[in-house]
């Protein structure tokens, strides 16, 4: 029997050397599935694992860089502030390729300002948030993405409209704007590997409901595993183990029904051909239709390759800053002279 | 009348917006290009137009800078402040006023000279002559003061650098100012200005652009600000002068410079520049310091370089915007919750404002950690004089970044947080580099920075950061000291005190007899040769612009408690910079409730 040979992508090396440390999220858990994407589309982009900077705030979903892109340097920083501290790592290091990975209160809540102004300064990165409506590490309470009427178990009802991160994305004039779901691993490859090789911000807004504490029957990210057996579903510590959702690849321009844990559904229509994604009006549209018939639109909404990004903007020297040598960085000693006769003049 | 020569004060008040600062500066610097020893001090209102600002300039052969306790000149030009800049006015005060602000002058105890100048402003240029009216009191001052031609044309040349007409208009209106002066006061008002050797290597500069140009010269790679009184112009100086001295040879630029959308992100970039191995900066207030704790603490537990100016302005919250004071030295020192411990490097002199901008860089990556440059509004914003910067007397400190694999082979067990050399400073590696890639993190890590919560391993991580900050020390800039042969005692003070403390030695020593020792700490953790002081002298006072002695309250956690009962606070702030008297009669009654045999 031949071994099959290792699969290499174009830089010669394995998808192994992608990966990353077992994940301490639920089983089940959608941001493992978009940690498996995140190792794919990587591999299969060829960046060298060591141009990576996988960058993250706090939350569920900022712990997995710790399970993806084991040769990357990383940094989970702190609440809501990844985009500042990507912003300094960018401007003294602009050859690195920058991996934001974040969550709904990470970005539509605590850090709205930041993920604001990266967007502003096209800051050159890709943005995921994985947006489950739902603060799991403080266990279960709603996030400022979660839909409008969405009611807990117990406790009070919902009564604040969500915060669309995509049409958000879109209104600022982001230049790469996309919409998918952590079970359409296709669909979330090519869209990664595209922002991967997009200059600028892309922004990924990728619904990946919570298999612990979307704990509600009316909504998208809902669960409801043990049915008449409400004790348990509030008691905390207490993590049934799910298969993760299935595969689900929904053809362009039709809609597709998502069982999800709890066998509730999630409607997700994929955009068809006829989307023009250099239109942010018709990206708007789209996703305001979709959001009147209770469906979710996916694929890329809107797309701008034209801008410059907050490096180029600058007019940074060739180099990268860190690269600098010492002659470059400090001025010389008759720069200095002559500094001090200016002002005695 | 006695002439009193180069030993005076003069205050002007004004409206700001009205083009006063202008007419200040030129009296300032035309004394100064005199070799008259001059000091300056804006006392400005937070606001764009029209609330009151008062400009001091104190003339002393003796070099004392601190505003004087008594005003010798008053020249009132703002009608808002009008009846009490003239009722504070004490007995023998030279008024000078604007005539044409209708309002009394009604004090026969002084002297009292009036001028049309906004009359006069008009008839030369009607569209300017708010602005210009200004440049009337400078003629009169300059006339009765005995200020020289060329010293005022030469001051005006400097603040209209290059602008003809402007130079010309204002030129004008002094001298028909000194005309008038000339033809309608008594100009022997007994006080003048007679010029002395002036060094011709010294120049005036604030401490914010000195600070900037070291900065510069310290290799800052990325400025991250977000604007902020006291502290704008350090950042807009190193915008100024960045195309000038750090263009690179492709024409591109060597610092990236953003404008952040708060201090939050303002001082987060300046982590990800550090974390990314470049020289990350920010600049800010009190304020400013309040709101990036989150991430100074981060930037503490996982060891990344960066550096924060602040610029002290008086607090609590927003408090009094534009004044001056030393109020967020134990909040610098211990920011972020949990137990941190943070480098401050405090200049006093706009040399040190230069040097310290270069090294707070150095010592930010050799100890992997942020470093405070803590300067403050008097020091930063007001002009102070210097013989010229110098230049770094060391090659640039990267501290131990491993940047080739061989570097790597050489390190027995490299671990991103493990003390290989025992000085408590671990080894790091860089993004790009490909070498011991790592997840930095705030929580909880092990030598290897993998997320640990093991009691052992958390508790032999922030012990091993105590030592590290522990071992900078005597590694920063060593305290300044004057000691007398008679250690009775001794004074303790830091930053702008300096431009007080000379007036002060001098007060305590013509009252009282009493000699004492003086030490400007430099540095926080204070070097050892602190504690040595404050053993050698029987009394020791901790002189601070603040209310509650923070640096006593710092000396007083970490000094060996056989020291405590010899340390006094005297801890002042009102938002004005120090009048010597003050404080010096604070020190006296201080020492007097302890130790009556100091008092002669």
């Amino acid at each position: 029997m031949s071994m099959r040979p290792i699969q290499l992508n174009v830089i010669d090396l394995p998808k192994a050397d992608y990966t990353g440390g077992p994940s301490s999220l639920c089983p089940g858990c959608g941001h493992d599935q978009i940690s498996n994407v995140i190792i794919q589309a990587a591999w299969e982009n060829g960046i060298a694992p060591e141009k990576i900077a996988k960058m993250s705030g706090i939350g569920c979903s900022s712990k997995t860089p710790a399970y993806f892109l084991g040769k990357s340097h990383g940094f989970n920083t702190v609440h809501g502030r990844m985009p500042s501290v990507t912003t300094g790592a960018n401007m003294v290091n602009k050859d690195l390729a920058f991996l934001g990975v974040s969550g709904d209160g990470d970005t539509a809540s605590i850090g709205i300002g930041q993920f604001i102004h990266a967007i502003r300064r096209n800051l050159n990165m890709v943005y995921i948030i994985e947006n489950n409506g739902v603060y799991g590490l403080t266990k279960g309470q709603y996030s400022a993405t979660v839909e409008k009427g969405s009611k807990k178990k117990k406790g009070a009802t919902n009564e604040n409209p969500p915060i669309d991160l995509c049409k958000m994305a879109i209104n600022l004039g982001c230049g790469f704007v996309a919409r998918s779901f952590s079970g359409s691993k296709k669909q979330l490859t090519a869209l990664l590997r595209a922002a991967l090789s997009h200059k600028g911000m892309a922004v990924i807004d990728v619904i990946s409901p919570c298999v612990t504490f979307a704990n509600n029957d009316e909504s998208y990210r809902s669960y409801n595993y043990v049915k008449g057996n409400e004790e348990e579903l509030h008691t905390v510590d207490y993590i049934p183990h799910f298969t993760p959702i299935e595969e689900v690849e929904v053809p362009e321009g039709q809609f597709e029904d998502i069982s999800l844990f709890d066998g509730s559904t999630l409607r997700l229509e994929t955009l068809g051909e006829d989307h023009d994604p250099g239109n942010p009006v018709a990206a708007l549209a789209a996703i305001h239709e979709a959001e009147e018939n209770d469906k979710h639109v996916t694929g890329l909404l809107y797309y701008d390759s034209e801008m410059k990004t907050a490096d180029e903007a600058l007019g940074l020297t060739d180099t990268p800053l860190v690269d600098l040598s010492e002659d470059e960085l400090r001025p010389s000693k008759a720069a200095l002279k002559e500094l001090n006769q200016s002002f005695r003049a | 009348m006695a002439d009193i020569v180069n030993d005076f004060t003069v205050n002007i008040a004004t409206a700001n917006g009205t083009g006063s600062q202008s007419a200040n500066l030129i009296l300032l610097h035309s004394m100064f290009e005199m070799g008259v020893p001059v000091s300056g001090k804006n006392l400005f209102p937070s606001n764009i137009s029209g609330l009151p600002t008062w400009f001091i300039i104190r003339a002393s052969d003796e070099g004392y800078q601190a505003p004087g306790d008594v005003t010798h000149i008053q020249v009132v030009m703002n009608k808002d402040t009008w009846l009490a800049d003239v009722e504070k006015a004490e007995p023998g005060t030279i008024i000078i006023h604007n005539m044409d602000v209708k309002l009394p002058v009604e004090r026969d105890d002084c002297i009292v000279l009036g001028m049309p100048m906004t009359k006069m402003a008009r008839s030369i240029n009607p569209k300017l002559a708010r602005m210009i009216a200004n440049m009337y009191y400078v003629g009169g001052l300059a006339e009765t003061l005995g200020i020289e031609e060329s010293a005022i044309a030469s001051a005006v040349a400097q603040q209209f650098k290059g602008k003809e007409k402007a130079i010309q208009l204002n030129l004008q209106a002094i001298s028909e100012g000194r005309d008038f002066a000339r033809e309608n006061w008594n100009c022997d008002i007994g006080y003048s200005v007679a010029a002395r050797d002036k060094d011709p290597n010294t120049f005036l500069i604030e401490g914010n652009e000195a600070a900037a140009l070291g900065c510069i010269f310290g290799g800052i790679n990325m400025l991250s600000w977000y604007p902020i009184t006291p502290s704008s112009s350090l950042a807009e100086s190193i915008i100024s002068w960045l195309p000038k001295l750090r263009e690179a040879e492709d024409g591109g630029a060597t610092c990236a410079v953003i404008q952040a959308e708060d201090e939050l992100a303002a001082v987060g970039m300046v982590v990800g520049a550090g974390w990314a191995g470049g020289r990350g900066m920010t600049c800010t207030s009190g304020p400013g310091i309040s709101l990036m704790s989150e991430f100074i603490g981060l930037a503490y537990f996982a060891e990344v370089p960066g550096v924060i100016w602040d610029v002290n302005r008086v607090g609590p919250s927003t408090g009094l915007p534009t004044r001056t004071q030393q109020g967020d030295l134990t909040m610098l020192y211990e920011a972020s919750h949990g137990d941190t411990q943070h480098i401050v490097l405090i200049p006093g002199t706009v040399d040190e404002c230069f040097e310290f901008g270069w090294r707070c860089f150095d010592v930010a990556e050799k100890f992997q950690t942020l470093v405070f440059g803590f300067s403050d509004l008097d020091l930063g914003m007001n002009r102070w004089v210097t013989a010229g910067f110098e230049y770094p007397n060391q090659k640039l400190d990267r501290g131990k970044v491993i940047r080739t694999q061989e570097q790597l082979d050489a390190i027995e067990n490299f671990g991103r947080y493990r003390d290989v050399d025992g000085d408590g400073i671990p080894y790091r590696t860089l993004p790009g580099s490909g070498l011991e890639p790592i997840l930095y993190r705030g929580t909880g890590h092990d030598e290897d920075g993998v997320y640990s919560e093991d009691p052992e391993v958390y508790a032999a991580t922030v012990a091993r950061l105590k030592r590290k900050i522990e071992g900078a020390r005597d590694k920063l800039p060593a305290p300044v000291m004057r000691e007398e042969n008679d250690k009775q005692v001794g004074i303790i003070y830091y930053g702008s005190v300096e431009n007080t403390i000379t007036e002060i030695d001098d007060i305590l020593e013509s009252t009282t007899g009493m000699k004492v020792s003086t030490c400007r700490v430099r540095a926080l953790p204070y070097h050892s040769e602190v504690e040595r002081f404050i053993a050698e002298h029987d009394q020791v006072v901790v002189l601070e612009i603040n209310r509650d002695g923070q640096l006593f309250g710092i000396l007083r956690k970490e000094l060996p408690v056989e020291h405590l009962s010899k340390l006094h606070s005297v801890a002042f702030s009102d938002g004005i910079p120090p009048r010597a008297r003050v404080y010096a009669e604070m020190i006296l009654k201080t020492l007097s409730g302890d130790t009556k045999e100091v008092i002669v």
